[in-house]
């Protein structure tokens, strides 16, 4: 589907305003009288808080206050579960314990805010953290995931009888059934380690309550400013036409910046309103590391049942997942795990569970791919041990297993991160595959480059996987669209963006619809100010839940520019068609009249109007999905390995997707590749690392290792396949995440076959060229 | 209060006196003395890039750098090539190639850029890639950044 | 982080055990070390400034010897404490005759270290480590020297 500007690779509208500097992010906010705040934050991973001293940060030059937990009497108190469990499971048990806005009695991970300094300068605020005395008795930390699933493990939480976060059983069929009737089982041990979202902008909050309007401000790097205003006011006890959140532009958000009971957001409106001043907060790169969210960092237990010609007859999955030492964001990253371990192939038998455990490390939500990237990874793995069981090719025995696009619409039978039970709406995963190794030349690589190159002594590799990924789950978002005075149209939706291009793809739904230039149609983004429905971004939901909702937004009103101008024009509604800018009649073009006073037509300052007609030419859509839209693709890469050294160069990579309906080849382009290099800094570069002590060992890009330009592959080939959803008008389906979930596992693949020599077998997600040399020496020589 | 120093630097062609702490950054500097918001900090630990400024014609990390160690020399920031709506053909290749996405990373990377394409007009793909290698970008995955590198090559050696 | 180790002094048993008990001679041989005061018999205070790659900080922390067996061993136990994170340490040290006037120092210990220092120092902490106790015992060679020329 294609028009004048849909699905069109429109250049983006939001482009001049950032490369010329002119963008206005958080930081970029001055307010007169503003103070700045900084977190002192606690070394100790575990620890009893015996006392902290602040009398010497008060009396600091430049410091207005300071506070902990004490000063904050009855507003200290747990944040809220953002995300709820999953009450639609059976028998799910989960233990919620949210985030304290400050510690208070007891410091569960190394980063968690003890105090915070509010002072003239930030330079003075952090100089006073240093004036702080923290006397704290340290306890023995929770690491490992599975021994803190033990009764023995000393507790995180001490009011609760052991460390489970939660526990959660989802089956179909009957493994145990389908195992006795199997030829092979097979069964592995795979960790997927724990990355941090790291987007080149750090959190940021800026806050103003106007005690002479009685509203407060916030500007927040946020990703979800709604439920943000939402909690602010039901915190501070306003109502919610007194707190308005904004969102300016914003450097990235992949995921953490989702959080709404964050020490600032919930200690500095507070603090705001007690002093009566503006205050800013931006966190710095150590404190993201620590103390923002982070994600992954999973042991799965696998098992599968295969017959000798290598079809799955079931699989079972017992995976213990890192919360981390609070969990307000629910059971959403397991969820989502267990959603994509068995979604691509026909797997009539399967028993997985979830074991959430509290660890003393920093909370766990989503990061791009959000436990999709784990379940792809095992469930790829498992595959390839199988077909190495079976003595198949990789590619054969998906072939075999993948679903047919005649099975859609499917119900997958696990219920997901949406509380509701998957079903797999539309694709072609075979024609993906088959696509994919068409590209890459799968037979020619196999018969001919390979032999050669290991005739002259080099190590070249080919790994090839399938993935889906849910996207665009519920609840709704929702959109306004307005034909202003001038013509120009407005767009505001609740929904929030980080760099994904939605002022662009949002401007060319309304455009198309309403036959008006792309750049004549100005798109809002969450900014409760002017509009305040919507959940926010995750879940790679934007272009499909709220492009339908502005879609709708922009049909509605489209129909009453219709019914307005036929009015205007004396002639039936049939007759009037839309010219760009303006309406005239079929075959008439010189009868015609522009938008803009159309618009003020619709908007009559005296005279009768009917009763039932509302002003202008505006309209207010949403649009709730009744389940998420799933995208689905498969990945291919050849490998260039040095055994001596364990460096790895990616030759080739492929990638096929097909998320539907595409808006913008260009833009779709970008987050394919911009999601594949966060694949990619997990397979080889990225890894957080805690010590035994819960110290993070990697809380800076000197030793967090981000992908750079060097370490990219010289040209991502990707192919399209679309297939549009059928639960929404347009097709769509989400993709931001699509490109960061096979590379790790498809990588795995490719190192394995290009050392040939050796018995190698990869059970991390996240490696690195010391790790690999570890697993190559462990490995037997065939 | 620490002891205030007195320093001139020319940022952009203006030239600025100021009094300043001698301990805060260049970077500091130019975003909150001077209300030069396109120069973004990313780590503030030299590693990520999104600083980068012009110090004397050379690009360098002004989070690195103390605003008393500009005094005397002359800088140069994203403000300084093109407007909305006049952009530098730099610019221009980015927003035709779609170069950014979340453009936070993207003035370090332009101001990256500038010299590299002033020393080495036509480079290949190899030393554009080596030339940004320095600055991280978590959005596009790198590719998009070096055609856009590679037409700006093309535009601006041919004068367009 | 384990630190283990060994070095030789030119010098008998006995005289190294009491220079490595003398906390005048420890204050003068640690790099960065600004002061250390006997507090008793086992117990030294002490002030160090430390430089681990992008971090220097002050730290202020506690010395004491525990098993102590003249003049073959004794246990060294650190707690330090500053603006840039927290260090705690056991040591265990032991000297053996190995003749010619010569004894031999071996060293193995354990270290664990929290906030900055961890975060942000602890790629470097393991060569700081190295070198402080190399250039230390180099300094307590001199030392050495001086006292048994002196005797």
């Amino acid at each position: 589907m294609t028009g004048k500007y849909f699905g069109q690779p429109v250049l983006r509208l939001e482009d001049k305003h950032l490369l010329t500097g002119r963008a206005k992010f958080c930081d970029d906010i001055v307010i007169p009288g503003m103070l700045h705040a900084a977190f002192l934050r606690s070394d100790y991973a575990h620890a009893i808080i015996k006392n902290i001293d602040v009398t010497e940060a008060r009396k600091h030059p430049g410091v207005v206050a300071v506070y902990t937990a004490e000063d904050m009497g009855d507003y200290w108190k747990l944040g809220p579960l953002q995300v709820p469990p999953p009450f639609a499971i059976k028998g799910a048990q989960f233990n919620a314990r949210t985030l304290p806005p400050i510690a208070k009695g007891k410091v569960r991970f190394s980063g968690e805010p003890i105090a915070v300094v509010i002072a003239e300068s930030r330079y003075i605020a952090e100089d006073a953290c240093e004036d702080i005395i923290f006397d704290a008795e340290p306890l023995p930390a929770v690491i490992d995931l599975e021994k803190a699933w033990e009764d023995t493990s000393v507790l995180v939480h001490d009011d609760l009888p052991s460390n489970m976060a939660a526990l959660v059983k989802q089956e179909s069929g009957d493994y145990e059934a389908a195992k006795k009737q199997a030829d092979v089982v097979v069964s592995h041990r795979y960790v997927a380690d724990h990355v941090a979202g790291a987007a080149m902008e750090n959190r940021g909050f800026v806050v103003n309550w106007d005690e002479r309007t009685q509203e407060m401000t916030v500007w927040a790097g946020t990703q979800a400013p709604l439920p943000l205003r939402s909690a602010i006011a039901g915190r501070m006890g306003l109502v919610e036409n007194q707190v308005r959140v904004i969102t300016p532009y914003i450097g990235g958000g992949f995921g953490p910046k989702v959080m709404t009971s964050q020490a600032d957001d919930v200690l500095l409106p507070w603090i705001s309103m007690k002093l009566n001043r503006p205050i800013k907060w931006i966190e710095d790169r150590r404190e993201n590391f620590l103390a923002t969210t982070s994600e992954r960092d999973q042991v799965h237990h696998c098992e599968m049942a295969l017959k000798n010609d290598g079809t799955i007859l079931g699989f079972k999955d017992i995976f213990y997942h890192n919360t981390g030492a609070y969990d307000p964001y629910g059971m959403t990253v397991p969820l989502n795990t267990q959603t994509h371990t068995v979604s691509n192939y026909r797997v009539p038998n399967f028993y997985t569970e979830i074991r959430m455990v509290f660890t003393n490390e920093m909370v766990v939500t989503p990061v791009r791919g959000a436990g999709r990237s784990e379940g792809v990874f095992v469930m790829e793995r498992m595959m390839d041990l199988a077909a190495r069981e079976l003595k198949m090719d990789p590619v054969e025995i998906r072939l075999k297993n993948l679903l047919k696009k005649e099975e859609f619409p499917l119900n997958t039978g696990v219920i997901g991160q949406d509380f509701v039970v998957g079903v797999l709406d539309s694709g072609d995963y075979k024609n993906n595959l088959e696509k994919c190794i068409q590209m890459i030349d799968y037979e020619k690589f196999r018969n001919e480059i390979q032999p050669k190159a290991r005739k002259e002594g080099k190590h070249l590799g080919i790994g090839v996987v399938t993935f889906t990924e849910g996207t665009a789950v519920g609840p709704y978002e929702g959109a306004r669209v307005t034909v202003g005075n001038n013509g120009k149209v407005s767009v505001a939706t609740g929904y929030s963006t980080q760099g994904q291009g939605h002022f662009t793809v949002f401007a060319q739904i309304v455009a198309e619809q309403l036959n008006v230039k792309v750049e004549d149609v100005r798109v809002i983004t969450g900014d409760t100010g002017h509009f305040h429905w919507g959940a926010g971004t995750f879940a790679s939901r934007g272009a499909t839940i709220a492009g339908s909702a502005i879609n709708s937004a922009a049909v509605l009103v489209r129909e009453k520019i219709f019914a307005t101008a036929a009015k205007l024009l004396d002639v039936p509604e049939d007759q009037v068609e839309l010219c760009e800018g303006s309406v005239c009649v079929k075959g008439h073009p010189e009868k015609s009249v522009s938008l803009g006073d159309l618009a003020g037509k619709a908007n009559p300052m005296r005279g009768a109007v009917e009763a039932d007609v509302k002003p202008g030419l505006e309209a207010t859509a949403y649009y709730a999905p009744p389940h998420g839209a799933t995208g689905s693709g498969a990945c291919a890469m050849i490998v260039d390995v040095d055994p001596e050294t364990c460096k790895v160069n990616i030759e080739r990579f492929v990638l096929v997707h097909d998320c539907g309906t595409v808006i913008n080849p260009l833009l779709l382009e970008g987050q394919i590749q911009g999601g594949v290099s966060m694949g990619i800094g997990n397979a080889f570069y990225e890894k957080m690392v805690y010590d035994e002590n819960g110290q993070l060992m990697t809380a800076s890009f000197m030793d967090y290792l981000m992908p750079q330009a060097t370490d990219m592959p010289k040209r991502m080939e990707i192919g399209h396949n679309v297939h549009p959803s059928p639960l929404n008008t347009l097709g769509l389906k989400g993709v931001g995440e699509a490109g960061a979930l096979p590379p790790p596992p498809a990588f795995c693949q490719a190192v394995e076959d290009a050392l040939y020599e050796y018995d190698l077998d990869l059970t991390e997600s996240n490696l690195n060229p010391s790790l690999l040399y570890k697993f190559k020496n462990e490995a037997t020589k065939r | 209060m620490a002891q205030l120093i007195k320093i001139k630097v020319t940022v952009n062609d203006t030239v600025y006196e100021r009094e300043v702490e001698p301990r805060l950054l260049l970077s500091d500097f130019i975003r909150h003395e001077l209300g030069l918001f396109g120069t973004h900090v990313g780590c503030e630990h030299g590693m990520c890039g999104a600083c980068t400024i012009l110090f004397d014609g050379e690009p360098v990390r002004s989070c690195l750098i103390f605003a008393v160690q500009a005094n005397g020399h002359e800088i140069k920031t994203v403000e300084s090539l093109g407007t909305p709506e006049h952009l530098h053909p730099l610019q221009e290749a980015f927003n035709e190639k779609h170069g950014l996405q979340c453009g936070f990373c993207t003035p370090g990377i332009l101001m990256t850029v500038v010299p590299f394409l002033e020393e080495n007009p036509h480079p290949s793909e190899d030393e554009i890639r080596e030339a940004i290698d320095g600055n991280i970008c978590r959005c596009t995955g790198y590719e998009k950044i070096i055609e856009s590198v590679q037409a700006a090559s093309e535009k601006m050696s041919s004068g367009k | 982080m384990n630190v283990e180790g060994e070095y030789i002094f030119n010098g008998p048993q006995q005289a190294v055990y009491e220079m490595f008990n003398d906390p005048t001679a420890l204050a003068t041989a640690v790099p960065g070390m600004q002061k250390m005061v006997q507090v008793d018999e086992t117990h030294y205070e002490g002030a160090i400034f430390l430089r681990i790659g992008p971090i220097s900080a002050a730290f202020e922390g506690v010395l004491s010897l525990t098993d102590v067996n003249p003049p073959e061993s004794c246990t060294l136990n650190i707690e330090g404490k500053g603006k840039a994170g927290f260090a705690k340490g056991v040591g265990r040290v032991k000297f053996t005759d190995i003749g010619n006037n010569q004894t031999k120092l071996n060293y193995s210990g354990e270290v664990n270290i929290g906030g900055t220092l961890a975060s942000v120092g602890q790629r470097m902490i393991d060569s700081v480590a190295k070198s402080m106790i190399k250039s230390g015992c180099e300094k307590l060679q001199k030392t050495l020297e001086e006292r048994c020329q002196q005797k």
